[in-house]
């Protein structure tokens, strides 16, 4: 009757299903195209939403709060970055592994990542000017006398397995320090409770944590170690959006909108939040 | 993605590995050591009838069995402080494994005894001999041969469970290779490195207690 032709029957459905993936792919591509490798403003203004990389697992930078929404400093700045650009803020949970990768790949306009400005980092991204920063010190008892590396000889120090401040510490201790090193922050402030260790590296964030577990005015910050900051990353070709973060950014320090995000977050003084030299 | 190979940081640092296996073996032969000696005792005490002797050796091994290796030793270095008991991170990590290691090898050991026949026990009493003399003369030797394997492959568990030490910042190899790893982030190289490293010396083991089982007990059954 109509099907004589045996070999006609399969090949209809097979160009039909190569049409319907072509156009599946073409498809994709282009809203992969609209949607994510937004590079200028005013790309981002004209798709009508500001698509920014944020953590939840870094406080009191990055957390979720009670709605399980981002939230904390970094977020409070994401807010700010759209409501500046006049779209409504659409915010992807990364991680410290995948941050990188999402905005290299588009998934993201920027990250507000609790991304510390380091120059392996700034090979891959474009950084901002710094918004937040902390700074690592040695902390140790109030009657210890540490004034620096030099009186750390004979004590034993507990620090998170080569952090920066294990890094920064330990090129700058003498022979005959101790230094032990733990999986986490968590093990470190067991360790100072228990006794097992004299002296921790600390941050201006850790010291709230730590001093639950130690009680408040034993310890003090001795010296300092190093100074981090964080800026906002944009992908290697987006210059002019990186422009336009800095111009936000700068306008934030000068009428002090950083600064309150810092007390209402971290609630210890901001450090100097300038470029580090490279 | 690709992924680049590098094993250049890995050997590079081999030194420092070196020096952390041969701790992981230190603590390893001393926990099994000291530990096979205290399980001796423990498995002598078990099986001498005696209720005040047997009970708390129940309770010990049973305790140590159902618990996991790492509480013991987050135990021994964070929780024996706050008794006034403060130990080193090496020391605290040899307390832990040895009493981990007794616990298991109490067991062995008593499995050993009891595979000796009860009638060459009664043997030895009815020759005059003191029932401690009747241990180490008469039952000592044969229940070392019928579980020796079972203790060669207690000790491997032991070598291999030292890398748990490394959350109490011992500078064992795993340890060693964490830290390797955090300032290198060559993780796939670290990890195959100390792994092949850890296999070559319990391996190396296994093959060394097979002389001494044909040497030591190398008599007719």
């Amino acid at each position: 009757m109509t099907f004589t032709t045996s070999e006609r029957f399969p090949r209809i459905p097979s160009s039909r299903w190569f049409a319907a993936l072509a156009c599946a792919s073409a498809a994709i591509i282009m809203l992969a195209a609209s949607v994510a490798c937004a590079q200028t403003p005013a790309e981002i203004k004209a798709r009508g939403k500001l698509v920014v990389g944020v953590m939840v697992d870094v406080p009191p930078y990055a957390i979720l709060n009670e709605d399980n929404k981002p939230d904390g400093y970094d977020a409070d700045i994401a807010k700010l970055l759209a409501k500046r650009m006049g779209v409504p803020l659409d915010m992807v949970v990364v991680t410290g592994p995948n941050r990188i990768p999402y905005l290299l790949t588009g998934k993201v306009d920027m990250l507000v990542a609790v991304l510390g400005i380091i120059p392996e980092r700034s090979k891959l991204v474009l950084f901002s000017e710094p918004y937040s920063g902390f700074s690592q010190f040695v902390w140790a008892p109030k009657s210890a006398k540490v004034t620096g590396p030099a009186d750390l000889k004979g004590m034993t120090i507990g620090v998170p397995r080569a952090n920066t401040a294990d890094i920064s510490l330990s090129k700058i201790v003498p022979p005959g320090t101790n230094i032990l090193r733990f999986d986490d922050d968590a093990s470190v402030r067991q360790a100072l409770a228990a006794g097992q260790v004299d002296v921790v590296t600390a941050s201006t964030t850790s010291i709230p944590a730590m001093e639950r577990l130690t009680g408040k005015g034993k310890y003090e910050r001795k010296f300092d170690l190093n100074t981090q900051v964080e800026g906002v990353a944009v992908r290697p070709s987006a210059t002019e959006l990186l422009a336009w973060v800095n111009e936000a950014i700068s306008a934030w320090k000068a009428d002090r909108t950083i600064e309150k995000i810092n007390d209402k977050w971290v609630g210890a003084p901001l450090p100097d939040l300038k470029m580090p030299t490279q | 993605m690709t992924y680049a190979v590098d094993f250049t940081p890995v050997f590079a640092a081999f030194g420092a590995l070196l020096t952390g296996l041969w701790l992981s073996i230190r603590l390893a032969a001393l926990a099994a050591a000291i530990g096979g000696a205290v399980a001796l005792l423990l498995a002598a005490g078990k099986l001498s009838g005696k209720r005040t002797l047997r009970a708390p050796v129940d309770a010990y091994v049973e305790l140590i069995r159902n618990t996991p290796l790492l509480v013991q030793v987050f135990f021994v270095f964070f929780g024996l402080p706050a008794l006034g008991m403060r130990l080193r991170p090496d020391t605290a990590a040899l307390v832990a494994l040895t009493l981990n290691a007794a616990a298991y090898m109490t067991e062995i050991m008593r499995a050993g005894i009891e595979s000796v026949s009860r009638t060459q026990v009664e043997a030895g009493l009815a020759l005059g001999l003191h029932r401690l003399q009747v241990f180490r003369l008469i039952v000592l030797v044969p229940a070392l041969r019928a579980v020796f394997p079972a203790l060669t492959s207690q000790f491997n568990v032991l070598l291999l469970g030292t890398s748990v030490v490394s959350a109490i910042s011992a500078d064992e190899l795993t340890h060693v290779g964490e830290y390797i790893v955090s300032l290198t982030y060559r993780s796939f190289e670290v990890y195959v490195t100390i792994g092949a490293m850890y296999f070559v010396a319990s391996w190396a083991f296994a093959l060394l207690f097979g002389v001494f089982e044909r040497r030591l007990f190398a008599y007719p059954a």
